[in-house]
């Protein structure tokens, strides 16, 4: 295993080191005292095991195309902003826009996660394994958010194709979203998608798959309807 | 009554209150129920000050005019020099702007970027991610990073030669972009990760950062990204110009991109094109007091858009304070918009040649803001390319003129004693003496190297 050491150097240093061992074929690359720093390990465009042992600022592993990086710790703003491909896990929690943009890939918060968690995201999933904050999965075009704690106001606001699955409370929903029932078929995906992503909280005391509810897209604000008054000065 | 001959003229007599305009715009939202949208930018009578309240004073005595097709005149120009290990060198001043793919045809992006290329100049890709053939055809390109993020890849943003951040622009500063259903396709909505003709409104906010020192660690994310090497640029509409630009220079950017209230746009609510914004003469005028206040004019390169339509307009932009110059209506038209051929479906638009403002149709009759085949057909890519190389050579060619005449062997060394201002208005806002006074009225833009004092 490759070790780079944050202590006392910069994110310049740091980046230009993992870069050169990615390139150079390192499979798995450990990343010890991080401090905090920002913008570590961002377009990273290989496959590769990355793990960062301590918590990090803004936008980790933003925009990556393939590897596999876990976060001992918690994270900042922008967490796997606008990634490709790959695989991001946070052990603790996340900041504000966690996943925003994201095309594909998976993002794991195994705590919370704050506001604007998947905003704008267009592909991948996100799972959060606790709470999170409001304006969650705003204007998401595609992909999947699963939340299995609380989630705050203005849930899944303005939603496309996004399709949200909440195990706990939802503070209030956004504009234009709406609640359903899971089918069978989504029940069977979300426990297969916990067991292999969270499977401690398959185990939880308490846990029950039944309890998620969906959240998708009344799909009222795709078009302008003059005669949806109710739905259109929440959104003009 | 209703009669030619019965009508008296006496009492024809129009409301300049609910003048024909303000009736049919009231009627207009009557039957919408919604605020009106197009494309274009500002149709009003342009009534505040403009370049056109400026002209340029050419060397008589006091300076020795360049031979005007004889001594060099140099144009190149050179953007991000602060940070990046990589700026761009262009062969000219005059730069493509941000335009989509979605807002623009496939034909008209490719036309753009061929022809920018043939001149040493660049294009910009838009919201909407690049085209493989943009980045095929250009010279140099620009990857706008936008609050959509719509195609974000990147590896795309790896192959771009310069990376923009975009705030906002001119036409509506404060909101995001609007793409109407009829132009998200199949392809388009593909690009985008969109449904099949939705009614497209972009986020307003980037998703991942609020204000100018997040924004601080975005620029610096955008750098790591790309090693260091490619420039970044901040793009934004002019609202509060003096204090923006303060803000995005300490954020780091390299370039800064100010487009000002004339700026155009594809489609967007008609008041916000009208009525926000700062005009672009007096954009550039805080945009490089805000510089010099932070003692980075010069390290930090200054774009100016929005409704810049010449060379003349380009080099009064320059004089004032400007680098390098973007284009986007401008060189729309140079590809034959509003240009009278097909009239018969400007009409099915219920417009004509020269009035047409229909871009967020689709339905535009030369084939330049649409996504239906038959109709982008009429937009030779080729035929495009060329004309729009001609217009930036012409465009460089006036900027060229007015410099020799004023006696600079560089574009970039015009600067505002080379003009006067032919209205008060101009003399404050420009801070440049009022023709016939030599005298500036108030202290213009707080600029450091007072003119004519």
């Amino acid at each position: 295993m490759a070790t780079i050491d944050c202590f006392d150097k910069t994110v310049r240093d740091v980046n230009t080191k993992l870069r050169d061992f990615v390139s150079g074929g390192k499979n798995d690359i450990h990343i010890i005292n991080p401090e905090s720093l920002h913008n570590l390990a961002v377009a990273i465009t290989k496959a590769a095991n990355i793990t960062i042992d301590g918590s990090v600022g803004y936008y980790c592993a933003g925009m990556i195309d393939g590897p596999t990086i876990r976060i001992n710790g918690s994270a900042g703003w922008g967490l796997a902003e606008s990634m490709l491909s790959g695989t991001v896990r946070v052990n603790g929690s996340a900041g504000n826009g966690a996943a925003a943009a994201i095309r594909d890939g998976t993002v794991i918060i195994e705590a919370d996660a704050a506001a604007r968690l998947g905003v704008s995201m267009k592909g991948g999933l996100v799972l959060v394994g606790g709470n999170c904050g409001y304006m969650a999965g705003f204007m998401g075009q595609k992909g999947t958010l699963i939340v299995c704690g609380d989630v705050g106001a203005g849930f899944a606001d303005s939603m496309y194709e996004t399709v949200c699955f909440v195990g706990g409370e939802i503070a209030e929903l956004g504009t234009d979203a709406i609640i359903e029932k899971p089918t069978e078929d989504e029940y069977s995906y979300l426990s297969r998608t916990l067991t292999l992503h969270l499977p401690t909280k398959m185990e939880a005391p308490g846990f029950a798959i039944d309890r998620f509810k969906k959240v998708i897209s009344g799909r009222k604000l795709w078009n302008f309807d003059n005669q949806d008054w109710e739905t259109w000065r929440e959104a003009m | 009554m209703s009669n030619e001959q019965d009508i008296n003229q006496r009492l024809l007599q129009q409301s300049s209150t609910f003048n024909s305009q303000v009736i049919d715009d009231i009627q207009s939202k009557a039957e919408l129920g919604r605020y009106r949208m197009r494309g274009y930018g500002t149709l009003r009578q342009r009534t505040w000050a403009t370049f056109d309240d400026l002209t340029f004073i050419p060397s008589t005595l006091t300076r020795i005019p360049l031979e005007g097709y004889r001594e060099r005149c140099k144009t190149k120009t050179i953007l991000g020099s602060r940070y990046a290990k990589k700026p761009i060198e262009l062969e000219i001043p005059i730069m493509i702007t941000g335009m989509s793919w979605g807002a623009l045809s496939f034909n008209a992006k490719v036309a753009l970027a061929k022809g920018a290329a043939k001149v040493g100049s660049s294009n910009t890709t838009g919201d909407g991610g690049m085209l493989p053939a943009e980045r095929e055809n250009s010279k140099v390109l620009i990857y706008e990073v936008l609050p959509s993020r719509y195609g974000i890849n990147v590896h795309d943003l790896l192959s771009a030669d310069g990376i923009e951040l975009t705030i906002g622009q001119g036409a509506k500063p404060g909101t995001g972009g609007l793409l109407l259903g009829s132009k998200v396709r199949e392809s388009i909505a593909g690009q985008r990760d969109l449904p099949i003709g939705v009614d497209q409104r972009s986020p307003a906010r980037h998703p991942d950062f609020l204000g100018p020192d997040d924004m601080r660690i975005k620029i610096e994310e955008l750098r790591e990204a790309t090693d260091w090497k490619v420039p970044i640029f901040v793009k934004m509409g002019a609202s509060r110009v003096f204090d923006d630009v303060r803000l995005a220079a300490k954020a780091g950017a390299d370039v800064i991109v100010v487009d000002g209230m004339e700026g155009g746009t594809a489609a967007s609510p008609e008041i916000m094109q009208e009525h926000t914004g700062t005009p672009t003469l007096a954009a550039v005028c805080e945009a490089r007091a805000a510089l010099e206040d932070i003692g980075l004019y010069g390290d930090v390169q200054l774009i100016i858009a929005g409704g810049i339509r010449n060379g003349v307009d380009a080099a009064k932009a320059i004089a004032l304070g400007a680098d390098a110059i973007y284009i986007g209506t401008t060189a729309l038209i140079g590809l034959n918009c509003n240009k009278p051929i097909y009239t018969e479906d400007y009409h099915k638009l219920g417009t004509e040649p020269y009035h047409c403002h229909h871009c967020h149709t689709g339905g535009c009759p030369v084939g330049i803001t649409t996504q239906d085949p038959e109709l982008m057909k009429r937009l030779d890519i080729a035929e495009g390319a060329e004309r729009i190389s001609n217009l930036l050579l012409a465009m460089t060619y006036e900027i060229q003129m007015l410099a020799r005449a004023c006696g600079k062997a560089n574009i970039h060394n015009l600067d505002p004693d080379d003009m006067r201002a032919l209205s008060l208005e101009a003399s404050m806002i420009c801070g440049v003496p009022l023709v016939g006074t030599n005298k500036v009225f108030s202290d213009g833009p707080g600029w450091k190297s007072k003119i004519g004092k």
